[in-house]
C-alpha cells in the first residue's frame, strides 16, 4: 500500500512539474513558438527616426527573424509625423504598418478613428496577461487601455528626472554657507521655491564657470514642464463638469511667472535651448541642476557614449558626481513615451502582435533597455531591480531606484480626442512667455483658444474623454 | 509634296494619303495629351479642392455631405488668419521695396566695366541658388546665441559676451526675417536688374547728359522707363514669392514667438498638415486664391505688363 501511494505520488509529482514547467513557459517563448507558423512572412513596423529605431534594425529585428523567420521591415518616420502617417495610411486602408510605435497620448484618437486593432483577444490567445501586470503601475494603468481596452503595450519608461551635481551640493563649505543664508539643508530641492533658492545660490557662487541650473526651454518641452508644475502645484486643466479650461487659474499665471524668473539664474540665452544643448551644458559641468528624461542619467555617467552612433554626446566631465531624484514636486511628467500596437489594417495581424509581445516580453524588454546605443528607457518592475543593469555603472541603483519612484508617481500627459491641438496652444503659450508677454494675458488666451478647440470637437464628447482621462491613477497627483 | 497637301497642312491639318479626306482634328489629338494633363494636375485637384471647402473633413472625421458656407464663415471669425495675413502683407511691403533698392543699387555698381566683375556677379547670385530651408537654418545657426557669430561679433565691439535672442525677442525677429530674406533674394534683383541695364541705349543716355540733364533727370526719366517692363516683372516674382513665403520663416521662427510670425502659408501648413483641418484649410486656399487674383490682376494692369 505504502509502495503504491509513493508510486502514485510521484507520478503526481512529475506530472505537476511538467504542468508547470509549461505554465512556466515565459510570454517571449509562446510568442516565438507561435510566431514560427508564420515562417518566410515580413511584418512592417512604424518606429521613430534616429536613435529609437537602433532597436529594431540592430538588435530586436534581426533576433526576431533569427527566431521565428519573420522579417521584419522598419520605417522609420520623424516624430512629427508619425501620427499623420500613421493616420493617412489607415485612412487609405493600404495596410502598409502591421505593427506600430504609438505616443500614449495620440491613443484615443487612433482607437476612436479604429486604426488600432483591439489587443484583449491576443492577449488572452498568447498568454500575456501575467507578463502584462508586471509592467510598472503607472504606464500599466495609464498608458495601455482606452475605455476598457487594450490597444497598446506600454513600452518604454519616459520619465523626467532631476539630475544635480553631487559634489557640488556635497561641498561643507557651500552646504554651511547654504544654511546660513537660507536656514535649510542644501539638498535636492523638493518645491519650486527651494530650486529656485538653490539655483540662484549657485549661479551667484559658481557664475560664470558654472551655472545653478538649466533647463531644455524650447517650447516643445517647455510645454511638458508647465503640465507638471502646473498639476504639482494644484492646477486642474478643465472643469470637469463644464470643460471650460481653467489653466488660466492663478497657479497657471505662478508656474508661468515662476519658468520665466528662474531664467534670470540659467545660462544667458537658456530660452533657446534643445535637449542637445541642455545636455551639452549639464555634461560638461556649466549646468549644477537639469530635469530630463532618463538617458541623461545614462550618458552623464559615461554608459553607451563609446557608440559611434553616440558620438555626438559631449564626452561626460561629470561621470560619478551626478545624483538622481524626482522633480521638485515629487510627480515628474511622462513626456510621450511609446507604446507598441497593431494596425487595424495589417494584413499579418497575428505575426505582428506577437512580434509585439516578444519586444514587450520581460525577456526582451530588459534586453533592449540595456542597449546603449538605444533609447528605450526602463518600464517593467524587473528593469529597476536587474541585477545586470544595477552593475552597469557604480550610481545605477540609485539611477534605476530613482526612475522606479518616478514609476509610481508619475503624471500623464494631457489625452483627449485631438490632444495635439491643445498641446500646440500650449507651445504657443510657451513661446510667447519667452517673448515678455504677460503671463495672464498668455493664459487667458490659451484658455479661450482651448475652449473653442472643445467646442468644435462638442464638450460633451470631449468631457467623456476627459473624464475617463482624469480618473486615471497618473492624471492628477494623488 | 502636292498642292493640296500643303493647303491642308497649311489650314492646321495634315497631309492625308491620296483618296483619304485629311484629319481635321489632328492637331487637337496632338495637344490632347498635354491638355490631359495640364487639367488632370491642375484643374483637377482646383475644383477638388473647391469641393472639399464645402464639406466638413478633419483627419479624425471624414463627413463628406455637403456643409454649405461653414468653412467659409469661420474665416472672418477666425483672427489667426487676418493676423497671418496681416504679417504676410507686413513682410512683402518692407522686404519688396528693400530687395529692389538694394538689387538696383548693386546693378548700377556692376554695370561699370571693373576688373573681377564677373566672379563678383557669380559670388553675388550664390544665395538665390541655395533652398530656402537651408538659408532660414543657416540664418538660424548664425543668430544662435550659443554658437553663432553674430553675437560674437557685436560682443567683439561691445566689448563683452552678448545675449541677443533674434528669434526669441519680439523687438529682433522680424528684423533677423528681413537680414535673411533680402540676403538670400536681393542678389536676384541685381541679376535681372542688371541685364536690364546693360540693355539701355547708351546713345539716349548719353544725349541727355549732352542736353544738361543731371544723373536723377536722366534715371528717371531715361533709364527708369526702359527698364520698367523688366523690372516690372521681377516685382511681380518676387512679390508673389514674399506672398507664400514659408521656409526661411518656418527654418528661422516656426512663426513664433506665439504666433508673430506667422504668415498665410505658415497658418495653412498647419491647419492642413498639423491639425489636419482638411476642408477648413481648403476654404483658406480659396481665399488666398481669391486675394491674389485681385492683387495680381490689379498689379498687371496698374504696371502696363498686360499692353
Amino acid at each position: 500500500m505504502i509502495k503504491t501511494v509513493a508510486w502514485v505520488g510521484a507520478v503526481a509529482g512529475l506530472a505537476m512539474s511538467w504542468a508547470s514547467a509549461a505554465m512556466a513557459e515565459s510570454a517571449a517563448e509562446i510568442a516565438v513558438k507561435e510566431a514560427q507558423k508564420y515562417r518566410g512572412q515580413t511584418i512592417t513596423i512604424a518606429w521613430e527616426a534616429g536613435l529609437q529605431a537602433l532597436d529594431p534594425l540592430n538588435f530586436s529585428g534581426p533576433k526576431w527573424e533569427e527566431l521565428t523567420g519573420i522579417k521584419v521591415k522598419v520605417v522609420e518616420l520623424p516624430i512629427a509625423e508619425m501620427f499623420t502617417k500613421i493616420m493617412q495610411e489607415y485612412r487609405a486602408g493600404t495596410g502598409a504598418y502591421d505593427a506600430l510605435n504609438v505616443v500614449p497620448a495620440w491613443m484615443p484618437d487612433l482607437a476612436n478613428a479604429g486604426a488600432l486593432e483591439v489587443l484583449d483577444p491576443y492577449v488572452e490567445k498568447y498568454g500575456y496577461a501575467a507578463e502584462l501586470q508586471t509592467i510598472a503601475p503607472t504606464y500599466r494603468d495609464n498608458q495601455m487601455k482606452v475605455g476598457d481596452k487594450i490597444y497598446g503595450f506600454p513600452d518604454d519608461g519616459d520619465v523626467f528626472v532631476f539630475y544635480y551635481r553631487k559634489d557640488i551640493f556635497g561641498d561643507q563649505a557651500t552646504k554651511d554657507e547654504f544654511k546660513a543664508k537660507h536656514g535649510y539643508d542644501l539638498a535636492p530641492p523638493k518645491t519650486w521655491k527651494e530650486f529656485a533658492e538653490i539655483g540662484q545660490f549657485l549661479t551667484d557662487k559658481y557664475k560664470p564657470d558654472m551655472y545653478g541650473a538649466a533647463f531644455f526651454r524650447q517650447p516643445p518641452y517647455g510645454m511638458f514642464m508647465f503640465q507638471e508644475r502646473f498639476r504639482t502645484e494644484g492646477g486642474k486643466f478643465f472643469d470637469a463638469e463644464t470643460m471650460k479650461a481653467t489653466i488660466n487659474s492663478d497657479v497657471g499665471v505662478k508656474v508661468l511667472e515662476g519658468m520665466r524668473a528662474e531664467n534670470k539664474f540659467m545660462p544667458p540665452g537658456v530660452e533657446q535651448w534643445g535637449f542637445v544643448e541642455n545636455l551639452a551644458a549639464f555634461l560638461q559641468g556649466q549646468t549644477a541642476m537639469t530635469i530630463s528624461w532618463p538617458p541623461y542619467g545614462r550618458w552623464a555617467a559615461g554608459y553607451g557614449t563609446d557608440q559611434e552612433v553616440l558620438s555626438w554626446v559631449p564626452k561626460s566631465q561629470i561621470a560619478g558626481k551626478v545624483g538622481y531624484a524626482l522633480p521638485p514636486g515629487g510627480h515628474p511628467e511622462l513626456a510621450a513615451g511609446f507604446a507598441l500596437s497593431v494596425a487595424s489594417t495589417s494584413k499579418n495581424k497575428d505575426a505582428a502582435y506577437l512580434f509585439i509581445q516578444w519586444l514587450n516580453s520581460e525577456d526582451v524588454s530588459l534586453q533592449r533597455v540595456q542597449l546603449p546605443y538605444a533609447l528605450r528607457d526602463p518600464f517593467r518592475d524587473s528593469h529597476f531591480t536587474s541585477p545586470e543593469y544595477l552593475a552597469k555603472w557604480p550610481d545605477a541603483k540609485d539611477y534605476l531606484a530613482t526612475l522606479s519612484e518616478g514609476a509610481k508617481t508619475g503624471l500623464l500627459d494631457l489625452s483627449l480626442l485631438q490632444t495635439d491641438k491643445y498641446e500646440e496652444v500650449l507651445r504657443q503659450a510657451i513661446s510667447k512667455l519667452w517673448a515678455g508677454e504677460d503671463a495672464k494675458s498668455i493664459l487667458d488666451a490659451a484658455a479661450a483658444e482651448w475652449d473653442a478647440i472643445t467646442a468644435k470637437i462638442g464638450v460633451d464628447k470631449q468631457k467623456a474623454v476627459y473624464q475617463a482621462w482624469a480618473a486615471k491613477s497618473g492624471a492628477y497627483p494623488q | 509634296m502636292s498642292e493640296s497637301a500643303t493647303s491642308a497642312m497649311a489650314a492646321g491639318g495634315v497631309a492625308a494619303p491620296a483618296g483619304h479626306a485629311p484629319d481635321r482634328f489632328f492637331k487637337y489629338w496632338l495637344i490632347a495629351p498635354a491638355i490631359f494633363l495640364l487639367l488632370l494636375v491642375g484643374l483637377f485637384p482646383l475644383i477638388y479642392s473647391l469641393i472639399v471647402s464645402f464639406q466638413n473633413i478633419t483627419m479624425m472625421e471624414v463627413d463628406t455631405s455637403f456643409a454649405g458656407f461653414i468653412n467659409y464663415a469661420q474665416l472672418f471669425k477666425d483672427a489667426r488668419l487676418w493676423q497671418a495675413l496681416l504679417h504676410t502683407a507686413l513682410i512683402t511691403i518692407i522686404a519688396l521695396p528693400l530687395e529692389l533698392v538694394l538689387g538696383l543699387l548693386m546693378a548700377q555698381l556692376f554695370l561699370e566695366r571693373m576688373p573681377g566683375r564677373q566672379i563678383f556677379v557669380s559670388l553675388l547670385v550664390l544665395p538665390t541658388v541655395i533652398s530656402p530651408i537651408v538659408a532660414g537654418a543657416t540664418w538660424r545657426l548664425m543668430f544662435d546665441n550659443r554658437y553663432g557669430p553674430i553675437n560674437q561679433i557685436i560682443g567683439w565691439f561691445a566689448g563683452e559676451p552678448m545675449t541677443i535672442l533674434w528669434t526669441v525677442n519680439p523687438n529682433l525677429v522680424y528684423p533677423s526675417i528681413f537680414i535673411c530674406e533680402v540676403w538670400q533674394w536681393t542678389p536676384f534683383m541685381f541679376l535681372i536688374l542688371l541685364a536690364a541695364l546693360s540693355n539701355v541705349d547708351k546713345s539716349l543716355t548719353e544725349a541727355a547728359e549732352i542736353d544738361g540733364a543731371g544723373y536723377w533727370r536722366t534715371f528717371f526719366k531715361i533709364v527708369l522707363p526702359s527698364i520698367w517692363p523688366v523690372m516690372a516683372i521681377a516685382i511681380l516674382i518676387r512679390g508673389l514669392d514674399l506672398v507664400r513665403i514659408f521656409d526661411v520663416i518656418w527654418a528661422l521662427t516656426q512663426g513664433g514667438p506665439g504666433t508673430m510670425t506667422e504668415t498665410i502659408s505658415i497658418y495653412t501648413y498647419v491647419q492642413g498638415f498639423q491639425q489636419f483641418e482638411t476642408s477648413y484649410t481648403a476654404a483658406i486656399a480659396f481665399l488666398v486664391i481669391a486675394m491674389l487674383t485681385v492683387i495680381v490682376v490689379w498689379a498687371i494692369r496698374r504696371m502696363g505688363l498686360a499692353k
